[in-house]
């Protein structure tokens, strides 16, 4: 998001946390349709997702008041909200929806170039980007069954084949492996 | 392939706290991975590094439009007891400021602040009260033209009358919005049968009335300040 959107959707929340039910709508005006995105990506049904995007906005609501912009941008704030809500919806469902073997799902994987820079500077997703490249094939699509479609570590084994202390492992190092690259 | 040299359970905080953010712990792991955030600082500080690093990736995930409906479910479900406080929007503080500045910089203030309401639906309506070019009131009418918020900016009170709010659409009659007040922002709601007059040609005016009000659907004491409404 730019630095004009980023200011406007700070002041809005801080509006929010005053009670504010004119700054939520603003706030949800400017901000649904990328959350909705989020939700639809990691419950891919579209009835769940609006029920989720719906406590996301009550939680808003309640905790805008909790959000401070000099530790987290308003988007990534506003993003971990609606992507653990509906990791909570898929794991209360108790099924897990995409669970065909990980190669057919290949073609998502260098799907959608950045959409837009919502979230933050360009600079620092070219270089999420990279250090996501510089993972091994194995490694990058674990981590994409998991952020992109909320798999578990059960789930990831069984749809690579490979066993669970595996997967294990190959999720560890690849989340050690992006911190390190993401910040030399 | 099968190296698992790093696979220890439990895991380092720092790597629970990167599991949990990537989303592939279960959720009797997750809720106790939210029980150690709510309590625990440290551990809360390394899920927030763990955010600002992974969920940028979001970013590969397209905007949906949600259905029109949607906003209204959430609406009527937002808990009624949360006592609203007024913000930023209502601050007398603010709106004194900003008449005590420069026309331009108020101005700008203005513009920065519809900015945020601005978006699809109509933009709100908002006039600067004055006299002898200074505000008396600032009044603004959200997008849906249901209220009118009226914040005292240069206005003292009189002993004996009370300020009234009309709004005057051209070729039209003033018609009361209602009382304001000198000490406190004032939310008035806008009369359906009225609300199609609150439009950027339309005028605010404030008169002078007797305590209650005008009794006669019009004003009755002198007026005191006008403004237009503008959407800047």
């Amino acid at each position: 998001m730019e630095a004009d959107g980023r200011a406007i959707l700070v002041a809005a929340l801080a509006r929010v946390a005053a009670g504010e039910r004119n700054a939520l709508q603003t706030t949800y005006r400017l901000t649904s349709a990328k959350l909705f995105g989020v939700c639809l990506r990691i419950l891919n049904n579209r009835a769940e997702a609006e029920d989720v995007l719906q406590e996301v906005y009550v939680t808003v609501w309640q905790k805008a008041a909790d959000f401070d912009p000099k530790r987290a941008s308003p988007m990534t704030w506003l993003i971990t909200i609606a992507r653990n809500r509906a990791i909570d919806r898929l794991r209360a469902s108790g099924q897990a929806r995409r669970m065909q073997p990980i190669e057919e799902a290949a073609d998502i994987a260098d799907a959608a170039p950045l959409a837009e820079a919502m979230v933050e500077d360009a600079e620092s997703n070219a270089k999420l980007r990279g250090c996501l490249g510089g993972l091994a094939d194995h490694e990058q699509q674990a981590l994409r069954g998991a952020f992109f479609d909320g798999n578990t570590y059960e789930e990831l084994a069984a749809r690579m084949s490979v066993p669970l202390g595996t997967m294990k492992s190959w999720i560890r190092r690849a989340l050690m492996k992006l911190k390190t690259c993401l910040e030399a | 392939m099968t190296d698992t040299r790093d696979h220890i359970d439990p895991p380092d905080d720092d790597t629970l706290a990167a599991e949990y953010v990537l989303g592939v712990l279960p959720a009797a792991d997750r809720a106790s991975v939210e029980r150690r955030i709510a309590l625990e600082a440290g551990f809360a500080s390394l899920v927030s590094s763990w955010e600002r690093r992974l969920v940028p990736w979001t970013d590969e995930i397209a905007p949906v439009q949600p259905p029109h409906e949607l906003w209204n479910r959430i609406s009527a479900a937002l808990p009624a007891q949360r006592a609203e406080r007024p913000g930023l929007w209502q601050s007398l503080a603010l709106w004194r400021w900003m008449t005590l500045t420069t026309g331009a910089l108020a101005a700008a203030c203005l513009a920065a602040l519809v900015v945020f309401v601005s978006q699809p639906t109509q933009a709100p309506l908002i006039a600067a009260i004055q006299a002898d070019g200074q505000s008396r009131f600032v009044a603004t009418i959200d997008p849906g033209r249901n209220t009118v918020s009226v914040v005292p900016a240069a206005y003292t009170a009189d002993a004996s009358r009370v300020p009234e709010l009309w709004l005057i659409a051209p070729g039209d009659r003033p018609r009361s919005l209602g009382l304001l007040r000198a000490d406190a922002t004032v939310s008035l709601r806008i009369p359906e049968n009225l609300r199609a007059l609150a439009t950027r040609q339309a005028t605010l005016a404030v008169s002078l009335e007797p305590p209650g009000g005008s009794r006669t659907g019009a004003p009755t004491g002198p007026v005191i300040a006008t403004g237009r409404l503008t959407s800047l």
